[in-house]
């Protein structure tokens, strides 16, 4: 018994030996270590907020760009609790991963954490948070790029001079960052004349949103443009302005693109006009691949930034666009960012 | 009657037309037809949940699951429409269905199961906020997304459907009631007509009251509680209804601040009359009056943490003429 | 005969209006169980509260050892070294934590307490007090986990644990079996041997033969019987206790016509012996018996509240099961509950609210109640029972009880009745409304069987036709009210031939 156990197990050794080294030698000539031998890189991707679409859209695109190379990837998602989030980080290091992504979280509660996995020899990226770690590069959505292509959308269609309303609520990291290329605009153009702001996050936020922005519009007939950068705010306020039957006399310009919102833009006669997005799942393959050239051992810098796209409801409407796998196919900007490119990485679905 | 009786009595309906007189000299558009039915849409659907709410106020009980009884309603309407690709009829049917399930099982639960109402509902709540997100795995639901199977949802929300959000009645103007506002009045009144007229309903308050001598009275008192939290469960789902059509679209939530206004209204209908019982035509007022206050002040520019507050201080306002003003708060 | 330890003298308190002790005094004696009986309302629970510091008293002297004895708050009372052990078991022990702690627990609190809970401190004292009561209860068991027995056990060494010169025990048996009684009473019996005074509040006659070196009865505040002597007088101090003195004949005794109601072999409670029971047209029986001998399980087994455990019932010549309270109703049987307070009035509903409640769905249209016919009703019922009221939209609260009763009485009134059973209608009542009330019912008797639950001796002889005594879940007696033996009819009541049977 004894004997022919170990026989078979020697075999099968020799067996598996045999088929990495003929996977290793077949890609050895084109791809850096570790990723000549992508199927033993353990990447974990730890989450702080995973439920609603960018979040869902996120980690699809993490999944292609990791199969893509393919690495193995395990997700932590730690469902906004920050200590467990931080947890996970060592779960992860106790798993012998090789990188890290972490997706959202807590300054506080994670840099300590991500320290530590740096201690440990792992590479770590992060999305949207910001851990105070020389080593570890950002990956950002840019928030004021966002903000900025959707007032230069809207000087350009409704020139220098025009009452907005704003939709802002304060305290929320990207929202306040979008806030500030706002105050920039309000300041280059002294005709844009913001006549209320309001904002509000109770859920359902666009109900409560459309409720808050119908006194708005009643209080201040004068509005022609309304500047929600963010794409429940817009969805309130398009069902505000439906009600209140303006939509011909208001135009809407937002941030975040989802495939809801996409057919609220294409309604006949829609206010919403124009929003600048950054894809979210180009978003989450970038940060693999920026994960993978610092395995690799690649100069990736201190932050890694996506660039932005504007869509308009002319560019869907042309195009027929009606869901997000649409806007990728049709819009190849929307599709990918030439970001953290390098002639080994495959891309997905390519 | 002493001035404090009449303060009990009609204090709140007096502050209630001060407020209006205020925000119609402060701000300029509040004083119109069209803001008064603007601010009957804003609480026309917590106002729903609000007299549901009231519903089990009334038998002694209470009910924490509304809100997302609401959203999984929405989820449901939309899940029909858009994935299913059925038509409104059976999207409505689908939702008054949660409604009347979730009814049952929470009176089933507290009834028989002797679990506190308060924790029943509570786990209620858990339970549905996070089976909305199961058939599609926490995405929101819309025409044209793609499913968990990588099939694209083909669906739309049918025209009937959204006129309940959308269509108005011409009242006087053109195209001034909405359908939701139509919707809330009517259900006001036939809530307000069962508790106040019909036998089932002085029933249920003498259940609430004391609900042995209700039994020894002749009174099926466990048949009346489920039945409390079956009213409940259905006006939360219409009031799911109403907000599916509205906003289009299925969209993952929670509720919860629905659950918090709609509670607000109905113990702020406390206040309304010096009933200091949960009444229909109180809850009605209640919800008026947060709405009115709300979009005063948005009106006014204040920003969203104001009115959390006001809205606080409305209802702790409200509690206090309902327990230490009034004589009937004590035994 | 050695100085009392414990000398109440002339104690007065009244509520309002009431005077509910009108001039108490009481000794106790060293090393003596002293019981004090009492119906419901006589002041046994008023007193027992001044004692043990919850009331202050109105007039007065109380003294303890000789020296005035006046407690500020029961912890008060408690230190001077008069422990109250009270009747609801559960206000004696706290649910949510262990026997050690409960044993100890006095000691947490006032100036000398510690800061810091020492488990340890608090185990080794927990089992001192324990073995001088020779408790036999696991110390780590949480109260919940206990039988109330044992509950009451812990209570009582909780008490001990003060070394108090007077123990006071209200009603401890009467949510206990006879073994656990039993356990009660050889504790009863330690600390009568270690000295300590004991005022044993019960009507529980087994109780009472078991323990009693004294007894006292008190009737409507006032102590109406003291019994030293062995053997006990037990008939004498019945009668003391429920004043049966002035039996006024004035009922003319009327013969039930065909029977309308009738039970056989019906049996209420485990091991009580079954009874056959039959009423007839126009007659009012009373059902008279101490406190917990099976009155309102009777009652509430007509009613369909709860199930016989055996027999048959049959009204108007046919079998009678009721499954529910609105099954009895459809019957034609109707109850005026016991404890108006709890069980009848609605407080939020005012006058007429209450009275139309059971019979809503009878003058309802298409469900909706008509106010008209509702006040109607009501102002008939105010103007046929006397309620004294402003109108009949008046709150509940600003009747008084003899009017609430009548509200109470009147709300079953207003429709036909077959069997109308009334339990306890005369309690919280005052004489006038008493009288409305026994009145109304002997008017309107014909037509249906009354019967009426009845504590007090009196209120049955002034009523009623034929008066039942209940006694061990079951009856005992009857009597035709015209040439009553009152000491049979006493001896009945006391149990007298159920004579050793605790």
């Amino acid at each position: 018994m004894n004997f022919t156990r170990r026989t078979l197990g020697k075999l099968a050794v020799g067996l598996a030996a045999a088929t990495c080294l003929m996977q290793a030698s077949a890609m050895a000539q084109d791809k850096p270590a570790p990723f000549d031998n992508p199927g033993d890189v353990k990447i974990a991707l730890v989450r702080y907020l995973s439920t609603g679409d960018f979040f869902q859209a996120y980690l699809s695109g993490v999944e292609a760009q990791a199969k893509a190379l393919g690495v193995d990837l395990r997700v932590l998602d730690s469902r906004q609790d920050a200590a467990l989030q931080a947890d996970m980080v060592d779960q992860a290091i106790a798993l012998g991963v090789d990188g890290i992504i972490i997706q959202h979280g807590l300054t506080e509660s994670m840099k300590e954490a991500a320290q530590r996995a740096v201690d440990a020899g792992i590479k770590v990226v992060a999305f949207d948070v910001n851990v105070e770690n020389d080593k570890i590069p950002q990956i950002e959505q840019s928030d004021r790029d966002l903000a900025r292509l959707a007032l230069e959308q809207a000087v350009k269609d409704n020139g220098e001079d025009w009452k907005a309303g704003y939709v802002y609520v304060a305290g929320i990291a990207p929202l306040d960052r979008r806030d500030e290329t706002w105050r920039e605009f309000k300041a280059k153009y002294p005709g844009i004349e913001e006549v209320a702001m309001f904002g509000t996050l109770d859920n359902p936020i666009a109900n409560s949103v459309a409720n808050q922005a119908r006194s708005v519009l009643t209080a201040n007939p004068g509005i022609q443009v309304m500047f929600a950068p963010y794409d429940e705010f817009a969805k309130g306020v398009k069902i505000a302005v439906d009600e209140a039957g303006l939509s011909s006399d208001i135009k809407i310009y937002s941030a975040d693109i989802s495939t809801s919102d996409i057919a609220a833009m294409r309604e006949p006669g829609s206010a919403w006009v124009a929003t600048a997005a950054t894809n979210p799942a180009v978003v989450g393959q970038v940060s693999v691949r920026a994960l993978a050239q610092l395995l690799a051992g690649e100069e990736v810098g201190k932050s890694v930034i996506i660039p932005p796209t504007l869509i308009t409801q002319k560019d869907l409407n042309d195009n027929d666009i009606k869901n997000m796998e649409e806007l990728s196919a049709k819009l190849p900007q929307f599709a990918h960012a030439d970001v953290a490119i390098s002639p080994w990485i495959a891309l997905p679905g390519k | 009657m002493t001035l404090r009786d009449f303060a009990i009595r009609y204090g709140f309906l007096a502050l209630l037309v001060g407020l209006v007189i205020f925000f119609s000299l402060a701000t300029d558009g509040f004083a119109s037809p069209q803001a008064a039915v603007f601010i009957f849409q804003s609480v026309a659907i917590t106002g729903v949940l609000a007299l549901g709410v009231t519903a089990t106020l009334v038998v002694g009980g209470f009910d924490l699951s509304i809100g997302s009884v609401a959203t999984t309603a929405m989820m449901a309407a939309a899940y029909v429409m858009v994935i299913m690709e059925q038509n409104a009829f059976v999207a409505v049917v689908t939702c008054l269905v949660i409604g009347v399930v979730v009814g049952l099982i929470n009176g089933y639960l507290i009834v028989y199961m002797r679990v506190p109402d308060l924790l029943a509902t509570l786990g209620m709540m858990f339970l549905l906020v996070g089976l909305q997100r199961i058939p599609t795995e926490g995405r929101s639901i819309a025409t044209g997304m793609t499913l968990p199977d990588g099939s694209t949802a083909n669906g739309t929300f049918s025209a009937g459907f959204l006129a309940l959000g959308r269509h108005r009645f011409d009242f006087f103007l053109p195209n001034l009631i909405p359908v939701s506002v139509v919707v809330l009045l009517v259900l006001a009144v036939l809530i307000w007509f069962f508790l106040e007229y019909t036998r089932f309903g002085r029933m249920m308050y003498a259940v609430g009251s004391n609900p042995k001598a209700a039994e020894l009275a002749g009174a099926p008192v466990k048949a009346y509680k489920i039945w409390a939290y079956v009213i409940s469960g259905v006006f939360a789902s219409i009031g799911g209804i109403l907000l599916a059509a509205r906003l289009g679209r299925g969209d993952i939530a929670s509720g919860n601040n629905l659950l918090l206004d709609s509670v607000a209204a109905a113990l702020i209908g406390f206040a309304v009359l010096g009933a200091a019982k949960p009444n229909a035509f109180g809850t009605a007022v209640g919800a008026l009056f947060v709405g009115i206050l709300l979009q005063g002040l948005t009106m006014m520019n204040a920003p969203y943490y104001t009115q959390d507050f006001v809205k606080g201080a409305v209802l702790v306002v409200a509690l206090v003429f309902t327990f230490a003003l009034s004589n009937k708060g004590r035994t | 005969m050695a100085d009392p330890v414990f000398r109440i003298a002339d104690l007065r308190k009244s509520f309002g209006p009431t005077q509910v002790l009108d001039g108490v005094s009481l000794e106790l004696n060293a090393g003596e169980v002293t019981v004090l009986m009492g119906a419901n309302g006589a002041g046994k629970s008023t007193l027992v509260r001044i004692v043990s510091g919850v009331y202050d008293r109105d007039g007065g002297t109380i003294t303890l050892d000789g020296k005035n004895f006046s407690p500020a708050s029961p912890a008060d009372a408690i230190r001077a070294g008069v422990v109250t052990v009270h009747q609801n078991i559960n206000d004696g022990v706290v649910v949510a934590l262990d026997v050690a702690t409960n044993l100890t627990l006095d000691r947490l609190n006032g100036s000398g307490a510690r800061l810091f809970f020492n488990p340890r401190s608090v185990r080794r004292q927990a089992r001192e007090v324990a073995a001088r009561m020779g408790l036999e209860v696991d110390l780590n068991a949480e109260i919940s986990a206990l039988s109330l027995a044992d509950r009451q056990m812990v209570a009582i060494a909780r008490a001990m644990a003060h070394e108090p010169k007077v123990l006071i025990l209200d009603e401890p048996t009467s949510s206990l079996s006879s073994a656990e009684a039993n356990r009660l009473f050889e504790v009863v019996d330690r600390l009568r041997e270690r000295g300590v005074a004991i005022l044993y509040i019960s009507h529980r006659m087994s109780d009472i033969r078991r323990l009693a070196d004294r007894i006292v009865t008190l009737r409507d505040g006032r102590i109406t019987g003291t019994f030293n002597s062995k053997p006990l007088d037990y008939e004498g101090a019945v009668n003391a206790m429920l004043g049966q003195t002035i039996h006024r004949a004035e009922i003319a005794a009327r013969d039930g016509a065909h029977t309308i109601f009738s039970a056989e072999h019906l049996r209420i409670a485990d091991h009580a012996r079954p009874f056959s029971l039959g009423l007839g047209d126009g007659e009012i029986v009373a059902i008279t018996g101490l406190v917990g001998v099976g009155k309102t399980a009777l009652a509430e087994t007509l009613f369909g509240v709860r199930a016989p455990l055996g027999g048959m019932m049959n009204l108007n010549g046919n079998a009678y099961a009721p499954q529910s309270t609105a099954e009895a109703i459809k019957a034609g049987v109707f109850l005026v509950a016991k404890d108006r307070a709890e069980s009848g009035i609605i407080k939020d509903f005012n006058l007429y609210e209450n009275l139309s409640l059971p019979f809503l769905d009878r003058i309802s249209r298409l469900s909706v109640v008509p106010r008209r016919t509702e006040r109607a009703v009501a102002r008939e019922a105010i103007s046929e029972l006397g309620i004294v009221c402003r109108t009949e939209r008046d709150d509940m609260a600003t009747l008084s009880g003899g009017n609430q009763q009548k509200v109470m009485v009147a709300r079953w009134m207003s429709q036909p009745a077959s069997l109308f059973i009334l339990d306890e209608p005369f309690q919280g009542v005052d004489i006038a409304a008493r009288r409305d009330i026994a009145n109304k019912l002997r008017e309107s008797a014909r037509g249906r069987a009354t019967l009426i639950f009845v504590t007090e001796l009196d209120e049955a002889l002034e009523t009623a036709d034929r008066i039942l005594v209940m006694s061990e879940h079951t009856i005992v007696g009857e009597h035709r009210n015209a040439d009553v033996d009152i000491d049979r009819l006493l001896a009945e009541i006391a149990g007298q031939n159920l004579k050793g049977a605790a």
